[in-house]
């Protein structure tokens, strides 16, 4: 059977039933459906990611031509972020692997699926109903993966990010509502097409929805009080998959839809600046953390902060460094909550202070913790450096060098503070040596990170050909309404 | 074969695959590490040294950007510095560094660091220069925090001016970068004038900034002391000796190809930064005098160096910028010595604070040597190297009609004899202490490293021709005319009345060795050997272990009437502005008030606020 | 028009429990009630007047005669999702008065800063 797009949706939304059959039977074959499932989906994207480079693959769903029926769009944009989301399912599943010890873990599993075919649904959807239906499913999973540990604290972040989950839904919901009352059709190129059937004021309150509706889920500054509470109190894998994919998916739909229809110099100007703000700001709540999951979480929005800003710049060049900020901050963070999971359980507690010395009694787990620090900062030979080189680049030539001054000084920031934790793990102190290991899944998967952070550092072209295309995917949407209608 | 092999890929392929190599080979074989890494430097020091000048240019690209390396005057000068001290480094470290812990960590750094420092100069663009100039900036964080408890942390400190400085250098780069469209040196250097004024001077502004912070320029500075200390000694050698002359490396690139093109404010810069450089050189010795600990009182002295290098870079005749490049080479020579030696001192008896260190001449006569000779290059007294490169400071500074710099380069230079002395003495003078009684010298393979540093300092001070020669070429890279040291009045047969002032300086000096070996071997027979005890203090003896020399609160009248001008430092307000920002995030950190109510509300307000200005935000209205 | 009203002013409702109400119950069925009125605009948008089900049950029913189809299929979708929200909400709100014996929200904010 030849590998088609409908694979991302359809196989794990069969594991995530499949699951808790299969956990009466075995605990061990639960553990491993996921594993083979993301395996058979990175395998294909492989195969599947020349020819969506190329040209977009429609994929028609029940028969209905678009814009009647549902069509999944497998374009550039698409194909590079499906390919990153899979690629990194699976190593996010290698990490889980021994990490989740708690029980239920065929519950975990199978949201953990849910969670991979609701993101690859955003990414792949070609309708915005069912955009909405694959948020919600993401939604959905995460509320509940973020009360995974069932303590007091991951309650009350569960229920926070359903809150405001829900705002986001209602939001989103009345978009759709509105789009559609004035166009009739729900297929995204068709809907891009008659956009100009839309009043104006219509379509100005729409956007507004959008903004707010979206930007929760993208982490925009005042939108994103759920996030750290959610990502810090979310098992160490699960943060890894909120920074790695469920925003990476968010934000695509935020700015294809913004691309799509709403694409006016204002709004992208005011998507910079609100890009600028979330990063200053969240970089600035970092530096006091005492926690280094929440500080890690505040990290993350500034980072989408930044790509947020990158694309609204809105042009080629902005839009491919912003895809590749992308990719490097799902790579990075995913290593850092990694690396924070085993950390945190070595040292007993979740405070920064704790790790003091930890260095040297768990040298591995600290080294990776480190590099991946130094990543994210934008150190070379490391691959953070090269996107947030592309980023500078890309606004400098817009000329805009105060916004290049605002985002290196919030980089400054972060330095301090990931140092910070650097200069704690190698700091000398007598502690008493914790005979727990990082298991060697653990391992293997942060050190499949590393390889990948070294790898792009040195050699960025293995990644920036493809950055081109899919940025032009992403920016040109007279293309995406010629192919999305055939 | 041999000349083929030698390139630049080839010298970076050897560093870094060979600093990763002395990692791994620690984890296997431990002990075999320290010779291991020894063999990467000096096989990499020997392809510094073999590689073809000029000719040797490799380009490629990487991230669709063009890049390129090459060797040419200036570099080679710099790469000759990086690769000396590299190899005395690593060789210094074997046993000073013998029996601690993380050694594939320290040796994995210090190689990383050396090959990065390479990189710098090597670079021909300047996207590879800032990236080699970020490896060598976490890796010497990675040395300095390397050695820190949980009492002494000052890496983050080290770090954030790191990135201050990087990150305004990058600034710049982009902004070049998208006026040249290229990030070879060369493009930049030729299509620097189509930048709007306004954009060259931004550019050169944060270039120097940048640049200059890893110099320990003032008011950037305040990283230097603490990080110098904190760093093992070994690596400090390093650090103050190569490391800190990669911002002198950058400066002078910056000043002679970029600045010098923007004709309307280039003296507006040489003047800015010839007084930065002389305050440097001014208040860090005034610092300096004040320190109770060696390493510290080592780093401000460093920092004080590298205003005169500042100094001579920024007059800009051809004549100061030699005395700089030739005090560049210097410093990163007998900084390496005092360093060393203080090293020394430490790795005998475990001590750096000067107050409770004193008497160890007998003990390590050597060490002693090398310290002196390394105050003595300092001070600027013939015939070692320092009195060359001093004159030819002073000499320029007259000629281009900086009195007052004058005036205030001589007063830091002066005021340097009373750190020297509080150094030297109370490191090695006085009375022997009992507790040092066991204390030897170090062993030879420390030994080796300072004194051949020694000789060197030695060798510019009498023949300073071959260090000469070399910057001249140099200088020649850089576009300064006619490097007409010859014509220094230090130099000149001063035709009719033919004195030559170098070889005077050099026979008053051979001179005063002669007779401090002549009074030294008359008094040899005549003199008694007496400890100090042996005095009498008001018909009291006193007993054996009453001390009687006191380094304790050296300069105490000096510190009570100039304390109070030198105290309120710019490290204070560097602490401040660095609270001030802290507590601001701690303030904004309240706006995530952890009420998910508050959070929905955010929503709504931020939706309403939407609406308001919807006009003015999307230009529509309802 | 009335219709529209209705919905409207269901959201608002819902809004001012969700915004105002400590409870965390009465916050869930806020968030229930703006669903519903959600819902029940959409239903109103497609709404025809005098218009029948969208189901061919006799030869003489044209398209302009029935009312909009797929407002009501999205807003089956939409109530399923709402459901399933509903349920997560209420039991997450049984865990947090577990663990805090509480269902004030302004008590529940160990998450901060």
């Amino acid at each position: 059977m030849e590998f088609s797009p409908v694979h991302y949706i359809a196989v794990p939304l069969f594991a995530a039933f499949l699951i808790p059959l299969v956990g009466k039977v075995s605990k061990e074959l639960v553990k491993l459906i996921p594993g083979l499932v993301l395996l058979y989906l990175s395998y294909g994207s492989i195969m599947l990611f020349p020819k969506g480079m190329e040209n977009p693959i429609i994929e028609i769903i029940a028969g209905f031509k678009p814009p009647f029926g549902i069509a999944l769009y497998y374009g550039a944009t698409a194909a590079f972020l499906v390919t990153l989301v899979t690629l990194l399912g699976f190593v996010i599943w290698l990490y889980s692997y021994k990490f989740i010890i708690r029980e239920p873990i065929e519950k975990y599993y199978m949201l953990f699926m849910l969670l991979i075919t609701g993101a690859t649904g955003i990414m792949l959807t070609g309708d915005i109903f069912n955009l909405f239906v694959f948020l919600e499913i993401t939604a959905i999973a995460s509320y509940s993966l973020t009360a995974f540990l069932r303590d007091k604290d991951s309650a009350e972040a569960a229920f926070k990010y359903l809150l405001i989950g829900s705002f986001s839904s209602a939001f989103f919901l009345l978009t759709v509502m509105i789009l559609y009352t004035y166009t009739g059709t729900l297929n995204l190129a068709d809907l891009a097409s008659k956009a100009d059937m839309i009043p104006a004021n219509a379509k100005g309150f729409a956007l507004l929805l959008v903004i707010v509706g979206m930007g929760i889920e993208a982490e925009i500054f005042p939108l994103n009080g759920w996030a750290p509470d959610a990502y810090s109190q979310a098992p160490s894998p699960i943060g890894a998959v909120f920074a790695g994919i469920v925003v990476k998916a968010a934000v695509y739909a935020f700015i294809r839809i913004i691309f799509l229809f709403f694409k006016t110099p204002e709004v992208l100007h005011f998507i910079v600046i609100i890009g600028l703000i979330t990063l200053i700001i969240a970089e600035m709540a970092a530096l006091r953390q005492h926690q280094i999951k929440r500080m890690l979480a505040f990290s993350s929005l500034g980072q989408m902060g930044l790509v947020i800003l990158a694309l609204g710049i809105g042009t080629t060049e902005s839009t491919s460094a912003a895809l590749f900020q992308m990719f490097n901050h799902a790579v990075i963070k995913a290593m850092l909550f990694f690396a924070a999971g085993y950390l945190v359980f070595h040292s007993g507690s979740k405070l920064i202070d704790s790790v003091t010395g930890l260095g040297y009694d768990k040298p591995i787990t600290s080294f990776f913790f480190s590099l991946g620090a130094l990543a994210i900062i934008g150190l070379p030979p490391f691959s953070g450096f090269w996107s947030k080189l592309n980023v500078l680049i890309s606004i400098a030539s817009e000329g805009e060098i105060l916004i290049i001054v605002l985002i290196l000084a919030a980089s400054v920031v972060e330095a301090v503070y990931y140092l910070r934790i650097i200069g704690k793990l190698y700091t000398r102190k007598e502690i008493d040596s914790n005979p727990r290991r990082t298991p060697i899944s653990g391992l293997l998967a942060m050190g499949i990170l590393a390889i990948v952070i070294i790898v792009i550092g040195i050699y960025p072209d293995v990644l920036t050909q493809w950055l081109q295309p899919a940025a032009e995917n992403l920016l040109n949407s007279e293309e995406y309404i010629q192919t999305g209608l055939f | 074969m041999v000349e083929i092999m030698i390139s630049i890929p080839v010298i970076f392929v050897t560093i870094f695959v060979g600093a990763i190599l002395t990692y791994l080979i620690k984890l296997i074989m431990p002990k075999v590490e320290a010779y291991f890494a020894l063999l990467v430097s000096a096989a990499t020091s020997y392809m510094a040294f073999a590689l073809p000048k000029t000719e040797s240019i490799y380009k490629f690209n990487l991230g669709s950007f063009n890049l390129m390396w090459g060797n040419n005057e200036y570099s080679h000068l710099f790469a000759m510095l990086v690769a000396v001290l590299g190899f005395f480094v690593v060789l210094y470290s074997m046993d000073f560094m013998a029996g601690k812990v993380n050694l594939g960590f320290y040796y994995f750094n210090l190689l990383v660091s050396i090959g990065s420092m390479l990189g710098i100069v090597y670079s021909q663009d300047f996207l590879s220069l800032f990236i080699f100039w970020e490896i060598m900036t976490w890796s010497s964080f990675m040395l300095v925090i390397y050695a820190q408890d949980e009492k002494f942390s000052v890496g983050i400190k080290y770090f954030v001016f790191s990135a201050i400085g990087a990150y305004l250098l990058l600034t710049a780069l982009v902004i070049l970068y998208t006026n040249s469209g290229s990030f070879l040196l060369e493009d930049n250097i030729n299509n620097f004038i189509y930048l709007s004024s306004q954009n060259q001077i931004l550019v050169i502004i944060f270039l120097i900034i940048g640049f200059g912070v890893k110099a320990a320029m003032m008011p950037f500075h305040v990283w230097a002391p603490d990080a110098y200390k904190a760093a093992p000694s070994s690596f400090t050698a390093l650090f103050s000796g190569a490391l800190s002359k990669m911002g002198i490396f950058g400066i002078g690139l910056v000043l002679f190809k970029f600045a010098i093109q923007n004709t309307d404010y280039f003296t507006y810069f040489q003047f800015a930064l010839a007084w930065l450089g002389g305050i440097t050189a001014l208040l860090s010795t005034f610092y300096a005098v004040f320190q109770t600990d060696a390493k510290k009182l080592l780093a401000y002295s460093s920092i004080g160096q590298l205003g005169y290098i500042i100094v001579g870079l920024a007059v800009g005749t051809p004549l100061s910028i030699m005395s700089a490049l030739l005090l560049t080479i210097l410093h990163g020579a007998f900084k390496a010595m005092l360093f060393m030696s203080a090293g020394a001192v430490y790795y005998r008896t475990g001590l750096l604070d000067m107050n409770e260190t004193r008497g160890l001449i007998r003990k390590m006569p050597l060490t002693f040597l090398t310290a002196l000779m390394g105050i003595i290059t300092v001070a600027g007294v013939p015939p070692l190297g320092g009195f060359v490169s001093k004159w030819m400071l002073y000499e320029a500074l007259i000629q281009s009609n900086y009195y007052f710099l004058v005036i205030i380069i001589f007063v830091a230079s002066t005021a340097a004899f009373l750190y020297l002395y509080r150094f030297i003495f109370s490191l090695f003078l006085g009375q022997e202490e009992k507790e040092f009684e066991n204390v030897k010298e170090v062993p030879i393979k420390m030994i080796i490293p300072m004194l051949l540093l020694a000789g060197f300092t030695l060798a510019v001070g009498v023949v300073p021709g071959f260090v000469l020669e070399q910057i001249s070429k140099a200088m020649g890279y850089l576009g300064i005319q006619t490097p007409n040291w010859e014509n220094s009045v230090l130099f000149s047969n001063w035709e009719n009345s033919s004195v030559n002032l170098m070889s005077v300086a050099t026979s008053i000096g051979i001179l005063f060795v002669l007779g401090a070996i002549f009074l030294t071997i008359k008094n040899y027979r005549s003199t008694r050997y007496v400890t100090t005890k042996d005095i009498h203090t008001s018909g009291e003896v006193p007993t054996e272990n009453e001390n009687l020399t006191f380094a304790v609160n050296f300069y105490q009248p000096f510190e009570r009437s100039l304390g109070s001008v030198i105290k309120p430092s710019i490290d204070r307000i560097f602490n401040l502005i660095g609270k001030n920002i802290e507590s601001a995030a701690d303030y904004l950190r309240y706006i995530y008030t952890g009420n998910g109510q508050t959070y929905a509300m955010y929503v709504i307000l931020f939706f309403v606020v939407l609406i308001l200005f919807a006009d003015l935000m999307f230009g529509f209205k309802f | 028009m009335l219709y529209y009203i209705g919905a409207i002013s269901l959201i608002l409702i819902g809004l001012y429990a969700v915004l105002v109400k400590k409870n965390l119950l009465k916050i869930v069925i806020g968030l229930a009630i703006v669903d519903s009125g959600l819902n029940l605009l959409f239903i109103a948008i497609g709404y025809v007047k005098n218009a029948t089900a969208p189901i061919f049950s006799s030869e003489s029913l044209t398209a302009d005669k029935m009312v909009d189809p797929v407002p009501q299929s999205l807003v089956l979708t939409a109530i399923v999702i709402g459901l399933a929200v509903t349920a997560v909400a209420l039991g997450l709100v049984i865990r947090l008065y577990d663990h805090h014996k509480t269902l004030d929200i302004n008590k529940i904010r160990q998450l901060k800063w």
